[in-house]
């Protein structure tokens, strides 16, 4: 069986209004841009640019003013199991166990309950944490809710994978290993990813496609491609990639000048 | 596996160990205020300087809870009194939830409902007893439906509000995860509305013994809202003194047992 790529979200002609009151507001200027299935893109921007409004419309959590987002040719008109979303704050139910959590996802498919449990162990295992699968969310730390919040979604195997800076609550350390558990699930489930991030170097540590946005309303001003391989760091992999973060910061930050390489 | 996360165990145990002078503190200082009122109360008594009709002593009060045992109106009183709690509030609580998640979630069942009940909370519960004497006379139905009234009003309100503050980002989360909009009720929205409806449960406990006394002031043959009726045509303060004391007593403990249910039902919330 010769395997279409799937995955491939066509974002066309997509502006996106807020109802204020003083009418409404431009978030995202009109944008025209494909995710080729299985690619990594960073997306970054300064805050309240309108980057987590893009991803929100391609969750379809939000309705577009103008033009459309499509997934393998076909409209986006709400959530769908086939867009996975990762938020910032984990958006775990306390109210379930680790294990339960996972198998909310895995309820649709109406698998007799021996298998449900299975693949929602096999899915925790991914992430490291089948030993504490019987734990209840807030008896685990930041990295960990976000472990299972990572289990979770990717066991349910959506075809997209959208990450709002999903470790922007964590500490530098815990954020090291979640990239390279990131790189690694993602690696094995070919799932095309848009991350959202505020942090230069998490984008270039991470990404294929780096796009930075401008201040708000938002669009999509640079595209940087990535073909460095991982996992990258920032003294080894080369000048044009310090080169690169350095174009990226100034794009950000068009009124500090950078002396400071260091992260 | 390589996890280099913080363990939140540490942080855990250092708050067993205050949580255990914690309990010392709030078991003991109950007892040591109850004693000193107490001693206050025997006092005034001691000293004569309030006549006993007015302020009976602890002992009068004592001897009268006493001669209501020993002649068997207080027991038959508090069964009547507890089962008319009981009902109502049964009723109330269970119509209460039930309305509330229904307004709560459904757009044309809040905007038929909401403007009645809204008019109908600010009502208090001792304005209805004529109409409910008028309907139901003055048997267990006109308890039974002051009561459940009452509770109703408190729990529906608090369950519909519960109902707006779950999060968005679960049902965004419930929704891109496949799931179906009853399991996602079932599921999401009422165990994240849970500790807004076990508040307005828990007001509904201390509402029901409120409008039961209420209801048994006037146009009732027996319970402890009647007894106090009947012991201030005796002038018999020790009996009403006696009276209050079970009421607060039984108030304190209905509203105990339901936050310790809440508590474990609700296991997730903390500091509550």
């Amino acid at each position: 069986m010769t395997q279409t790529p799937k995955g491939r979200v066509e974002i066309d002609d997509l502006v996106i209004r807020f109802k204020g009151r003083q009418g409404s507001v431009t978030v995202l200027e009109r944008t025209r841009h494909v995710l080729e299935p299985g690619t990594f893109t960073a997306l970054i921007g300064p805050s309240g640019c309108g980057k987590s409004t893009l991803m929100n419309a391609i969750a379809g959590f939000v309705e577009p003013a103008e033009g459309a987002v499509r997934l393998d040719g076909r409209l986006i008109d709400g959530p769908s199991p086939e867009v996975g979303v990762i938020f910032q704050q984990y958006a775990l139910f306390p109210w379930f166990t680790a294990r339960d959590n996972v198998r909310y996802g895995l309820k649709q498919f109406g698998l007799p309950r021996r298998e449900e449990i299975d693949r929602a162990r096999a899915a925790l295992a991914e992430v490291g944490l089948e030993a504490h699968s019987d734990k209840y969310p807030q008896q685990l730390s930041g990295g960990m809710k976000q472990r299972v919040a990572i289990a979770r979604t990717f066991a349910v195997e959506p075809k997209v994978l959208l990450m709002d800076e999903p470790f922007g609550a964590l500490d530098a350390q815990t954020r090291l290993v979640m990239h390279d558990l990131l790189l690694g699930i993602w690696r094995k489930h070919k799932t095309t990813v848009l991350f959202v991030t505020h942090d230069v170097d998490e984008a270039l540590l991470l990404a294929d496609h780096v796009q930075v946005m401008s201040q708000a309303p938002g669009r999509l001003v640079r595209h940087y491609p990535l073909t460095q391989p991982r996992p990258r760091a920032l003294g080894r992999s080369g000048p044009e990639f310090l080169q690169m973060r350095e174009d990226i910061l100034g794009l950000l930050h068009p009124d500090t000048i950078h002396t400071d390489t260091s992260i | 596996m390589a996890v280099t996360d913080r363990d939140p165990a540490p942080v855990a145990t250092e708050r067993r160990g205050t949580a255990r002078l914690g309990q010392v503190l709030s078991a003991g200082l109950p007892l040591v205020s109850f004693a000193f009122i107490l001693g206050l109360w025997s006092l005034v008594g001691l000293s004569g300087a309030v006549p006993e009709a007015i302020f009976p002593a602890p002992w009068s009060v004592w001897s009268a809870t006493v001669e209501m045992w020993g002649n068997g109106t207080l027991q038959t009183d508090l069964a009547k009194s507890l089962g008319r709690a009981g009902v109502g509030f049964s009723i109330g609580t269970s119509l209460g939830v039930l309305l509330g998640l229904l307004t709560g979630r459904v757009a044309l069942v809040r905007t038929l409902l909401n403007p009645f009940l809204n008019i109908l909370r600010p009502i208090p519960a001792i304005a209805l007893v004529p109409v409910a004497i008028v309907w139901f006379g003055i048997g267990e139905g006109s308890k039974y439906f002051v009561v459940s009234y009452t509770v109703f009003l408190t729990v529906w309100f608090n369950t519909h509000h519960g109902m707006q503050y779950v999060p968005e980002t679960y049902l965004r989360a419930s929704r891109s995860l496949g799931a179906s909009r009853l399991r996602e009720f079932l599921t999401v929205v009422i165990p994240a509305a849970a500790p807004h409806i076990f508040a307005g449960i828990r007001l509904g406990v201390a509402l029901a013994f409120l409008s039961l006394v209420a209801a048994e002031l006037s146009g009732a043959s027996s319970g402890i809202g009647f007894r106090l009726q009947e012991a201030r045509q005796y002038v018999r303060t020790d009996r009403m003194f006696s009276l209050l004391i079970i009421l607060g007593v039984l108030g304190a403990l209905a509203d105990m047992v339901v936050h310790r249910i809440g508590r474990k039902l609700v296991h997730w919330e903390q500091g509550s």
